[in-house]
């Protein structure tokens, strides 16, 4: 199919693009990578009168410090998330998390922001965001928002950006250099949304974790924060942690759904199991650190 | 017909069974293909369908009149305005459908996606924009979607009794078989239930058409072969064949599913022929998946009796088939129980086999349309040789039929000569450690991981000629130009198979020419003779064999004139890379171009009475069955923690005869596998309740991709069939043997943990439930309570019930209409009857002719047998029935079990 | 419905165009420049077969709207082999291990190897490998597409380096 006729604007800056998406009175779609957007227009399940391109605004490229985060342009492209040094060695799990989004040919246009804003439920990114208690920025005629990934996501695809708002950055929080990146993903072919993920980080601190940012992906409407395991585990011992027993309080948290791929409980099932797997892994990588 | 004088063995010769290069590589590598999409003819318009968004309901009304405004849009048609043309929707068989089937909707919709109107427009986006403005209103009804819908839902089609489109076998199990079966020491019952497939061919269906004159039609479409479409075109319009020229240069795979043109491409050829101007309609991927038939969706049972040493007793089928609302193949897939026990010794079997009608869209064949008898055959071995306690291969050696023990004939009375399925599984396990294997599977499991070894054998019936109106024999036409060059016309079709290359390799071997020098033009039906082109594995089988006869007549015509040239004799001449040369007389060489000259511009050179130029032709009938044969085996694991499958090896042994091209036979082999994995694994094209498709996308119609795929390991046995070549084909066979095999693999890893039912795909759900003994696979939540289905309106057939005198109101003598409902679609015929007291005579007349009998009267029942040669000795057993002006009752088939007749007075 | 000029570099030739903003950059490649080997498997960014090389990348050309390709350096499947005939490695690779059968998803798999063993890098089987699980095959089971990778990554960490 091809899409339905729609105007298109590829504004230079950030500040032009905002004047577009308020012009179009609600009307308008952004456009960063394209890569879930174009089969949406080519399916016409995505009719917008307009489309504003965000390719050509320079601002949104690029990754930078600030007080206590890293902050990712929304225009960075996942490819070169896979090679970025700064990334690499502070964030290494956005790095883990990007290798398994779609194919090299998608990373090649795909963006950090796109797949952010989206928020497929069983993407990499939005939960990598919500375990990372990462803030998204978002950007409108009125102002600049600051809004933490935990209150962004409100269901399959729906987010709480206004429709005149557009996402210019994801600030990563700090993490000590010494941080254990955690991810796990089960899909059936390389390349498929997660039948069952789970994403984050953990710091051991003189043999005890000291904080945990935890969260499920492909395990209900929206990324979802692991807070139970999360809260289970700060502040024990590594000798302590029975991942098994904490995977089996965690699994409280998800609300998985049925599809024609697996059941909820299947997701349930497995979801304890890899949660329980990804643990022991870290904990010993925590252990050799 | 064999022709005389030819050596049925080739073996390898210079380019047979060498792994030549292909020549149709260099110009796809380098975007230089013809695929439909990239025709583009001058006025050339684009369309666009309106399709249904119900699954059963009638057309209340059609609202056009806003599209119709949007810029760039030509016309609307919907089935209205294309009722005065003559366009039947013919079966693979050219047999007329049994029920109704327009190319557009007649004022109903039997399917999600089922075309209702056509746009024509300047471009496919303008034409998708007045398409989203088409408004339709519908009285929606409750959809037949599923078998067991089927069985008791109102029919889909008006008029009809059932669901049943197609029945064979009896309905009860014969006495004598339900005994042997009872008193077996063991009886296996065992169940499979195959998922629905898209072909998914990476080209999806389209068509460019120009109306040429009134009633010429050049046509190009993505086909398996132009001859087949030109033919079932002219009998779908009544236009004369050679009216319409088909062209297919490059076609990105069928798969079974591109025999012949459907609804759409019907639509659009009907469109064209209003309009006026060429027009193109290409199906994209979500109308593919869709609205393109599909395949399988099948469920069977079979119950097989063993004996305590496991060997085989006898054997019972049960078979279903749901073939959608309007299938391209309306049948009950009478192969499937042909040779389910075919390579087997099988003592006797028995069968109910039916096609059903439904409210999705329709069935269409896919590689290897009978797979079903060896994916339920060979797991069932699997399941019996666990109950039984002996070794899944001791239980094959023992039943397979070996070369000693042939020449024999099956339960279903199909002769065998020289089948080696036996042979091949031998030559596996001499690759195969079994010992090695098994002891590595111990230790593994000790560790906590779960190898399965599967193995499985097959038979399948390749390069049939003379059984089914469409599949003939070949026709190839070969030349050496003045240039020297050979050039060849065949009638063959490559979607992939590359028979532009082994078809040269033939060429260049037979006429002692270089394989450069050899080019094959094909994929054009105005150029060579009538072949359905890629169909049941036989390009390699038949047109190899007419190349080898065309070949060899053309070069014993160059030594004719070579040998009268030199004044010697035919034997002193041989060719050699081009060259003519003359035993013993190395000065009198000649190159072929010097030969082709004389040939063709000196006709006082000639020999007496030789036609002159270097030309020939050969159409070949293969013998009526060749048989290729295959065991293959694969290892998986099965992660017990998440049901996820990992292929770890795989084996093919498979004897195709003669390869041309073994790079080629690999390929054909490796791509069914490859398809098979995505059978047992990945693929699945389900439906809900409502009959709404439930992957429109391939984000959810999941194809294997190439990590998902192992590197397969070959072995040939290359045992030479009695076609010319010896040949065996090759192409279906990776689709059929591929499914068991990784079925038994996976049902070998779980063996621990009880039998895994056969319900494809076997996802990870499905794995793990039989892992943990509970359900993964069901939704968590009740769905809503269905609505309720339609009180059945199925009018049981009435039972034939003989009166128990002649009354003198039945009037049985004069002539009788009557269609038999056969395996290969409706057959028509008159049967005319006299009688004389209970002695009845007559005869049944068809286009194929003419046969009397003689039988018996008894009150108004009617008696006789008829004996038939083609395409199997049988006898014909009828039991009619008239009422009044009506004539019903069935023809019992002999081993194709009953088919129904019903006919009136003329 | 907006129109917009575009000026893009296609296989070295400029080609100019005035396309409606909602044609993808395949509809633009195949029907307004005619590079015909761009094939169009599913518009759902899923099968791979339109693959073309974008500033040196390898993307989907029907997940790019052409207007987006403005100014950009594009390479489909015809501007690999050289002017007289002879093929690109990664063709003539694929060629030698017969790594296709129906040529329609072949041009995705070249320009995804062609982008990956382009400007001296060096992958590795297992790179090349990962980048082709995003074309999909449903002729050869992958065989010589897999032998074809192997031979492009052998050669480039070896002597063609």
């Amino acid at each position: 199919m091809k899409p339905a006729p729609f105007d298109y604007v590829a504004p230079a800056t950030i500040d032009e693009a905002c004047a577009a998406l308020a012009d179009a009175g609600g009307g308008a779609t952004v456009i960063a990578g394209g890569q879930t957007l174009m089969p949406l227009l080519n399916l016409r399940m995505s009719q917008p009168f307009i489309v504003v391109d965000i390719n050509n605004i320079a601002e949104l490229k690029g990754v930078s410090r600030t007080p206590g985060a890293i902050r990712v342009g929304a225009m960075l492209r996942q490819y070169e998330v896979l090679t970025h040094e700064t990334l690499q060695r502070d964030l290494p799990v956005l790095v883990q998390a990007v290798q398994h989004i779609g194919h090299h040919q998608t990373r090649n246009r795909g963006t950090v922001g796109g797949s952010i804003a989206l928020g497929e439920p069983a993407a990499e990114l939005p939960a990598t965001a919500v375990a990372l208690n990462a803030t998204i920025e978002a950007r409108s005629v009125s102002g600049t928002r600051q809004i933490s990934a935990a209150d962004f996501y409100l269901g399959p695809y729906m987010n709480s950006l206004q429709p005149d708002e557009l996402v210019t950055g994801i600030s990563f929080p700090d993490w000590p250099r010494n941080h254990i990146p955690l991810f796990r993903e089960l899909a059936q072919r390389p390349g498929d949304f997660a039948l069952v993920g789970i994403v984050g980080a953990l710091v051991i601190d003189a043999g005890k974790i000291s904080r945990a940012g935890l969260a499920w992906f492909g395990m209900g409407p929206t990324p979802i924060k692991a807070s139970t395991a999360e809260r289970m585990l700060v502040g024990q011992t590594l000798e302590s942690i029975d991942p098994q027993t904490i995977a089996e309080e965690a699994i409280a948290d998800t609300a998985p759904f049925d599809d024609q791929h697996a059941s909820a409980e299947y997701r349930r099932t497995v979801g304890k199991r890899i949660f329980a797997s990804a643990l022991r892994d870290a904990l010993k990588a925590g252990e050799t650190a | 017909m064999t022709a005389p004088g030819v050596k049925t063995e080739i073996g390898t010769g210079r380019y047979i069974g060498q792994r030549v290069r292909r020549k149709e590589d260099p110009r796809l590598l380098t975007g230089r293909g013809q695929f439909v999409d990239d025709i583009s003819l001058p006025g050339m318009l684009h369309c666009a369908f309106v399709r249904s968004p119900i699954a059963r309901g009638n057309i209340l009304g059609i609202k056009t009149d806003i599209a119709r405004d949007v810029p760039g849009v030509h016309a609307i048609y919907t089935q209205q305005d294309l009722a005065h043309f003559k366009a039947d929707l013919l079966s693979f068989y050219l047999a007329a459908p049994d029920v109704e089937m327009t190319p557009l909707a007649n004022g109903r919709v039997a399917y999600v996606g089922d075309p209702i109107a056509i746009v024509i427009a300047d471009s496919r986006h303008s034409a998708e924009d007045a398409a989203s403005l088409i408004e339709v209103d519908y009285a929606d009804e409750d959809p037949v979607v599923t078998l067991a819908d089927a069985a008791r839902g109102a029919p889909v089609h008006p008029r009809t009794d059932n669901n049943i489109a197609a029945q064979m076998g009896e309905e009860e199990i014969d006495e004598e078989l339900a005994a042997k079966l009872s008193s077996a020491p063991h009886l296996i019952t065992h169940k499979v239930v195959h998922q629905r497939i898209s072909q998914s061919p990476m080209e999806t269906r389209g068509v460019v058409v120009s109306r040429d004159g009134p009633e010429e039609l050049t046509l190009y479409i993505t086909c398996q072969s132009p001859h087949l479409v030109a033919r079932w075109l002219s009998l779908s319009l009544g236009l004369p064949e050679k009216a319409i020229r088909v062209i297919a240069k490059d076609v990105g795979g069928g798969f079974g599913l591109k025999n012949h043109p459907w609804k759409e491409e019907l639509a659009v050829i009907l469109a064209a022929l209003k309009f006026g101007r060429p027009l193109k309609w290409i199906e994209d991927r979500y109308e593919n998946l869709i609205g393109a038939n599909q395949a399988r969706e099948q469920e069977m049972t079979l119950q097989v009796a063993f004996d305590n040493d496991g060997r085989l007793i006898a054997s019972h089928g049960d078979y279903s088939v749901n073939i959608g609302a309007y299938p391209q193949l309306p049948e009950c897939n009478i192969a499937v129980h042909m040779f389910v026990w075919a390579a087997y010794k099988m003592p006797a079997y028995g069968f109910l086999t039916r096609g059903w009608y439904s409210n999705t869209v329709g069935y269409a064949a896919y590689r290897g349309p009978w797979a079903m008898e060896s994916l339920i055959r060979e797991t069932a071995l699997d399941i019996a040789a666990r109950r039984i306690g002996i070794d899944p291969i001791e239980i094959r050696r023992r039943n397979l039929v070996t070369l000693q023990d042939q020449p024999t004939t099956t339960c279903m009375e199909i002769p065998l000569e020289d089948i080696t399925p036996a042979e091949c599984l031998e030559k596996l396990l001499a690759h195969f450690d079994v010992d090695a294997f098994r002891k590595q599977q111990k230790t593994a499991r000790d560790e906590g991981r779960y190898l399965g070894l599967g193995v499985a054998a097959y038979i399948e019936p390749t390069g049939a000629a003379g059984s089914i109106a469409t599949m003939t024999g070949e026709l190839a036409q070969v030349q050496i130009e003045p240039t020297g060059k050979v050039t060849a016309i065949m009638s063959t079709h490559s979607q992939g198979h590359g028979t532009a290359t082994t078809m040269a390799q033939i060429f260049a071997d037979r006429l002692g020419v270089r394989y450069e020098d050899v080019t094959v033009f094909e994929g054009d039906s105005s150029r060579g003779g009538f072949s359905p082109g890629a169909a049941g594995s036989r390009q390699g089988v038949i047109a190899g064999g007419a190349a080898i006869m065309a070949g060899d007549l053309l070069a014993s015509k160059v030594k004719t004139l070579a040998a009268h040239l030199a004044e010697t004799t035919v034997d002193a001449i041989r060719i050699e890379d081009g060259m003519v040369h003359v035993e013993g007389q190395p000065e009198k060489s000649r190159t072929l171009r010097q030969i082709a000259e004389i040939a063709y511009g000196e006709p006082d050179r000639l020999p007496p009475g030789f036609e002159p130029g270097l030309e020939a032709k050969y159409r070949y009938q293969p013998p009526p069955m060749t048989f290729a044969s295959a065991a293959n085996a694969c290892v998986v694991e099965v992660d017990i923690n998440t049901g996820f499958v990992k292929i770890l090896r795989w084996i093919s042994s498979e004897d195709c005869g003669t390869p041309i091209n073994p790079s080629v036979v690999e390929g054909q082999i490796a791509g069914g596998l490859a398809q098979a994995i995505g059978m047992v694994l990945y693929e699945e094209m389900s439906f809900d309740d409502r009959g709404n498709p439930l992957a429109a996308t391939y984000k959810d119609y999941m194809l294997p991709l190439i990590s998902d795929i192992p590197t397969f390991e070959f072995l040939h046995a290359n045992t030479p069939s009695k076609s010319v070549g010896g040949m065996r084909g090759v192409g279906e066979g990776g689709a059929i043997i591929g499914t068991p095999t990784l079925v038994n693999a996976i049902a070998d890893a779980l063996a621990l943990f009880g039998e895994v039912p056969v319900d494809l795909p076997l996802t990870p759900a499905k794995l793990l439930s039989v892992i943990e003994g509970r359900d993964l696979v069901s939704p968590s939540l009740a769905p809503e309570a269905p609505a309720p289905m339609v009180a059945p309106i199925v009018t049981p057939t009435p039972a034939v019930q003989p009166a128990s005198a002649p009354g003198k109101e039945i009037q049985i003598d004069g002539d009788w209409k009557m269609v038999l409902s056969t395996p290969v679609g409706p057959q028509e015929m008159t049967g005319h009857f006299e009688t004389n007291g209970t002695a009845l005579s007559g005869y049944l007349a068809a286009a194929e002719g003419q046969q009397s009998f003689t039988g018996i009267v008894d009150g108004n029942n009617l008696i006789f047998d008829l004996k038939v040669e083609k395409p199997l000795k049988i006898t014909l057993k009828y039991n009619l029935t008239v009422e009044g002006n009506r004539i019903s009752g069935k023809c019992k088939m002999g081993i194709f079990g009953s088919a129904k007749l019903t006919g009136h007075k003329l | 419905m907006s129109k917009h000029h575009i000026e893009v570099t296609i296989n070295g030739r400029r080609h100019t165009a005035d396309v409606e903003a909602r044609i993808s950059l395949s509809d633009l490649l195949r029907d307004n420049a005619g590079y015909t080997g761009v094939h169009v498997g599913c518009e759902h960014g899923v099968c791979g077969a339109c693959t073309v090389i974008v500033d040196g990348l390898a993307v989907r050309s029907c997940l790019m709207l052409a207007v987006q390709a403005n100014g950009a350096q594009i390479t489909t499947v015809e501007g690999l082999a050289a002017e007289d005939g002879t093929l690109h490695p990664v063709q003539q690779a694929l060629l030698e291990e017969h790594g296709l059968q129906c040529g329609f998803c072949t041009p995705g798999v070249v320009m995804t190897l062609a982008a990956l063993t382009g400007n001296n890098a060096k992958p590795s089987e297992q790179q090349l490998l990962g980048a082709l699980s995003g074309n999909v095959c449903r002729c050869t089971g992958y065989q010589g597409i897999r032998r074809a990778a192997k031979r492009l990554a052998c050669a480039e960490t070896g002597e063609h380096a």
